[in-house]
């Protein structure tokens, strides 16, 4: 048995805890197990920096008693240990107020089909063999450190660190759900920091993550790094206005994460949303199409159940501009008296718009000038107006062409705004991601500078 | 607060000879230097929405970190169970980071070979213990002996372990009726409460052994308003490291006073014209900005990796005369209070910047080590899962001797900002930015149209050169700041009044 995976006696721990909560009283229980293991090889300046082993377990207990509900959670999974936990909780559940819409989910909507946990093909049985000198290699070879130069900069500092992991996750409730989601992880990320001939300091990231290592681009990522940090020397000011927008795959999922979580039955039932009562209307623009395409073999991000051990679907959320759909989890269900589906958008896509196979560059010619965002630097959005202002850095582009780094700029404006203002969807999504955003372009955006 | 040694021994079933193997294990490949963070905490959590305590929760995390350093390389494993076996695994996969053939690689060590590796790593691992090169500052200390109680910077009168959870239920009430009180656009309300109790034993291969309980209680509300069909949000919260007396009705009437104050002025907010322009940065949360614009660069890890826009900067001016910044370990029940930090190294008041001269950064003791200075118990986790590093505590300005109101009369077209979310830096660069919740337009000396929802961004040393009036009104900020750097830890700030000349200001 690999370190890191669930094992029978956890199964029968997690049943006996069921049993232990239902004699206590509780009407119903899930049980969530976890059980992961990481080993991290951290280098510096080309050599061995840091080592780490985790190895994590934990049981998370959702109790409904006397019609009233509450959470927890421990990693004592001795048996005395865990009993005494349950029969504390089962007490604490009882001071809370009544709410009849807590519920375990109905059985008709749960996943049947997930009962190995590698029925989405993304455990790589070569994790097996993985050794802690396997792991140095991998982080040495990696290193990009004497290896890069350039004439208008020097690298200062190079920090890389080579990953994998298993995850195991078990659910199951007492209306007999079981549920199991086993993943490997193998992943690499650098940053390199450069310095200019003036002293000023430049940093660049990159990284890739993959369920299999053979699939894992692990030698280009120092190079890339490098090219991100040395591309930004010389930046210049740019006047506030309004320009053409195009923004990098590698941070575009910024801009969706705030629609998503607007469209969360949460935020919804709060009233806390910039979204309300938008379902099946035109809010975005035709150019908008977010597909969950969350069932597909082998790919990061993949699943076949939520935390309730709901059956994912793949289906749009947003259908050129058209608002599908709410995440309705069964609680929320309950309280906005509407049909439940799934709690949250699993694996989300942005569909590629007007044309397949567009990269950045691509974007970059269709608007011919404008600012790539190459990165975002803080910034926030109002979550009941939808109100946004992000630092960015980035580019100037003229002709389709970038011309000069920008420094110090922001944008500022609306999400339903900027997402009616598409000018092109790409179709460069990083697979490593687990929200598929592609590059996007769009018009009329307020740069601050 | 500390109880007893022997509670912290019997909390995770360790004697102090298991520490020194343990110990030694990690010390068996070579390391220099070599520490265990047992860490035992319980959580509980309630939520008021739609008027009703209906959910909540309680969660308990336990186990022990061992870190072995080998100059200043890291090796860091963990066990959730302090089963001897699992942590003996533990200390051996951390002692990896050196690549010594060990006196024993599978076996017990004896107990001459455990003198030994103790012995020869003392004199190795030195300069991990402070020595005297920090520019004849009076910074040196011994981290010798047993806490002392003088120092309990979070005493609880009533610990959170012990109190009836269901207690609480009616403070989450009154704090809903306080706010629906004071506004009747309120439309929903969710007030939660965290209470937190750590038991921490900390030992290392010097022989010293440190210990603690650390309480952290946090009490927020989040508010949607409405008003002829617009919908406006706001927050407050409140976190110290109290036991359940910080529970009070002030601190009830404070949050419902902060989370509905101003709400009129959300509504008529709008976005400034964006660009470079004089910002005036009120007293207490404004304390972000040394948070982003310094903090975090000043933090030593980022430069003797020479990553830092500072690292170039140790004993060079870097604000104009008469600043103070300091890192503050010390204040009693704040958020970013330590006994000890999560090296055994004693919670300090740090100087981080003297009548504006850059004169310290914040250290762990590796980086002490490469810059030959005293730790300055900058050395936090979020919890056993990691290896700590430099990192903040209650970071804030002293008072200046302008007047606020004068700072503000001053500018003739600029921005107020008062309210915050959340920041970000790039190290290297030195850009910050932060999130401004509320602000006010200043225009010819005077507050005129609100103004919300903003980013502004500006570079952490031009910043701080830039600063051209600092106010008498120091004000720390008890929010629930929780900073980010790979890993989560409960922070502070505060700041007086300040005028800062150029930043650029997001808008339309």
């Amino acid at each position: 048995m690999v370190d890191g995976m669930i094992k029978e006696s956890d199964i029968l721990l997690g049943k006996e805890g069921m049993q232990t909560a239902l004699d206590a009283g509780a009407s119903a229980v899930r049980i969530t197990i976890n059980r992961s293991c990481m080993d991290l090889v951290g280098t510096l300046n080309g050599e061995i920096d840091k080592v780490n082993h985790s190895l994590d377990s934990s049981m998370s207990i959702q109790l409904f008693v006397d019609g009233r509900y509450a959470a927890f959670s421990t990693n004592r999974l001795e048996n005395a240990a865990l009993k005494a936990f349950i029969l504390k909780s089962v007490e604490m559940v009882r001071i809370m107020a009544k709410d009849e819409f807590r519920k375990l989910a109905d059985p008709e909507r749960t996943e049947k089909g997930a009962l190995t946990g590698k029925e989405l093909d993304l455990y790589d049985e070569n994790y097996d063999s993985m050794t802690p000198e396997k792991r140095v290699e991998l982080a040495l070879d990696a290193v990009a450190y004497g290896r890069c130069s350039a004439t208008e900069c020097k690298i200062i500092s190079e920090e890389g660190e080579y990953n994998d992991c298993v995850f195991d996750t078990i659910v199951m409730d007492s209306n007999g759900l079981f549920c199991r989601h086993t993943e490997t992880s193998f992943e690499y990320g650098v940053e390199i920091t450069v310095q200019d001939e003036a002293g000023a300091k430049y940093s660049g990231t990159w990284w890739d993550a993959t369920p299999r290592l053979k699939d894992l681009s692990i030698s280009t990522c120092g190079k890339k790094a490098f090219e991100i940090a040395k591309a930004q020397i010389g930046p210049k000011p740019r006047r506030s206005g309004q320009y053409k927008m195009v923004v990098d795959s590698e941070c575009s999922s910024r801009l969706l994460t705030p629609v998503l979580n607007a469209l969360s039955g949460h935020s919804i039932q709060q009233k806390n949303s910039f979204l309300l009562d938008s379902v099946g209307k035109k809010i975005f623009s035709e150019g908008m199409t977010v597909m969950d395409v969350c069932r597909t073999a082998g790919e990061t991000g993949s699943r076949l159940f939520d935390t309730e051990g709901v059956a994912t679907t793949e289906h749009s959320i947003i259908e050129n501009g058209v608002i599908n759909e709410y995440f309705i989890n069964t609680y929320i269900s309950g309280k906005l008296g509407v049909k439940p589906n799934i709690e949250d958008a699993t694996r989300p896509k942005v569909m590629p718009w007007p044309k397949p196979g567009m990269d950045r560059d691509a974007l970059m010619k269709l608007c011919r000038n404008g600012i790539l965002v190459t990165g975002f630097n803080g910034g926030n959005t109002n979550s009941t107006t939808g109100d946004y202002s992000f630092g960015i850095e980035g580019f100037a582009f003229k002709d389709g062409k970038i011309t000069h780094p920008v420094r110090e700029m922001l944008i500022t404006g609306n999400l339903i705004t900027l997402w009616n203002s598409i000018i092109g969807v790409g179709d460069d999504a990083r697979l490593c991601k687990s929200k598929l955003t592609p590059s996007l372009a769009f018009e009329g955006v307020d740069f601050s500078g | 607060m500390i109880y007893d040694k022997n509670y912290y021994l019997d909390t995770f079933n360790v004697t102090e000879e298991m520490l020194l193997r343990l110990s030694a294990e990690g010390l068996n490949r070579g390391g220099d230097y070599s520490d265990l963070y047992f860490e035992n905490t319980t959580y509980n959590t309630l939520f008021l929405r739609d008027s009703e305590v209906s959910s909540g929760g309680f969660m308990t995390d336990y186990g022990v970190g061992i870190r072995v350093l080998k100059g200043e390389k890291t090796g860091y494993a963990y066990a959730e169970s302090t089963d001897y076996s699992a942590m003996l695994s533990a200390a051996r996969a951390a002692a990896s980071i050196s690549q010594g053939p060990g006196l024993s690689r599978s076996g017990e060590l004896s107990d001459s070979q455990i003198a030994k590796l103790i012995r020869d790593a003392k004199d190795r691992a030195a300069t991990y213990t402070p020595i005297e090169a920090n520019g004849g500052r009076p910074m040196r200390r011994f981290f010798q002996g047993l806490p002392n109680p003088a120092a309990d910077r979070y005493p609880m009168k009533y610990e959170w372990r012990k109190a009836e959870i269901a207690s609480f239920i009616p403070y989450l009430k009154s704090l809903e009726a306080a706010v629906r009180a004071r506004d009747e656009r309120v439309v929903k309300v969710v007030a939660t409460l965290s209470a937190c109790q750590s038991d921490i034993l900390m030992y290392n291969s010097f022989g010293e052994m440190k210990y603690d309980t650390r309480p952290m209680g946090t009490i927020s509300v989040s508010v949607v308003f409405s008003k002829d069909g617009k919908i406006e949000n706001a927050s407050a919260s409140r976190s110290f490291m109290k036991g359940s007396e910080m529970l009070t009705d002030a601190i009830v009437e404070e949050l419902a006073e902060k989370v509905t104050k101003g709400i009129d002025e959300r509504f008529e907010a709008r976005r400034p014209k964006g660009g470079k322009m004089p910002v005036v940065m009120a007293a207490g949360a404004s304390g972000i900005l040394l948070h982003e614009a310094m903090g975090h660069a000043f933090e030593a890890d980022f430069n003797r990796k020479g990553q830092s826009i500072f690292s170039d900067k140790m004993g060079k001016r870097v604000c104009p005369e008469g600043i103070n910044i300091v890192d503050d370990g010390t204040m009693k029940g704040n958020r970013g209070a330590v006994n000890y930090d999560d090296e055994g190294v004693p919670g300090q008041y740090t100087y981080m910047v003297e009548d504006g001269v850059l004169t310290s950064y914040l250290h762990d003791r590796i980086s002490a080590k490469y810059y030959g200075v005293t730790p300055t118990g900058n050395g936090r986790r979020e919890s056993f899962r990691y290896a700590p590093l430099p990192r903040m505590r209650n970071t804030y300005m002293e008072s200046g001797d302008a007047c606020a109101e004068d700072l503000i009369a001053s500018v003739k077209k600029g921005i107020y900002v008062d309210q915050f979310s959340n920041g970000q830096v790039k190290i290297g660069e030195g850009d910050f930015t932060f999130f401004v919740k509320s602000g006010r337009l200043i225009e010819n000396g005077r507050l005129t149209m609100p103004v919300k929802d903003i980013n502004i961004i500006g570079n952490g040393p031009e910043a701080l050169a830039d600063i051209a009036g600092v106010a008498d009104d120091l004000t720390i900020d008890d929010s629930a700041w929780t900073c980010g750097k790979g890993q989560s830890v409960p922070v502070c700030c505060g700041i007086p009044t300040v005028l800062i000349n150029n930043l650029t200001v997001g808008g339309e």
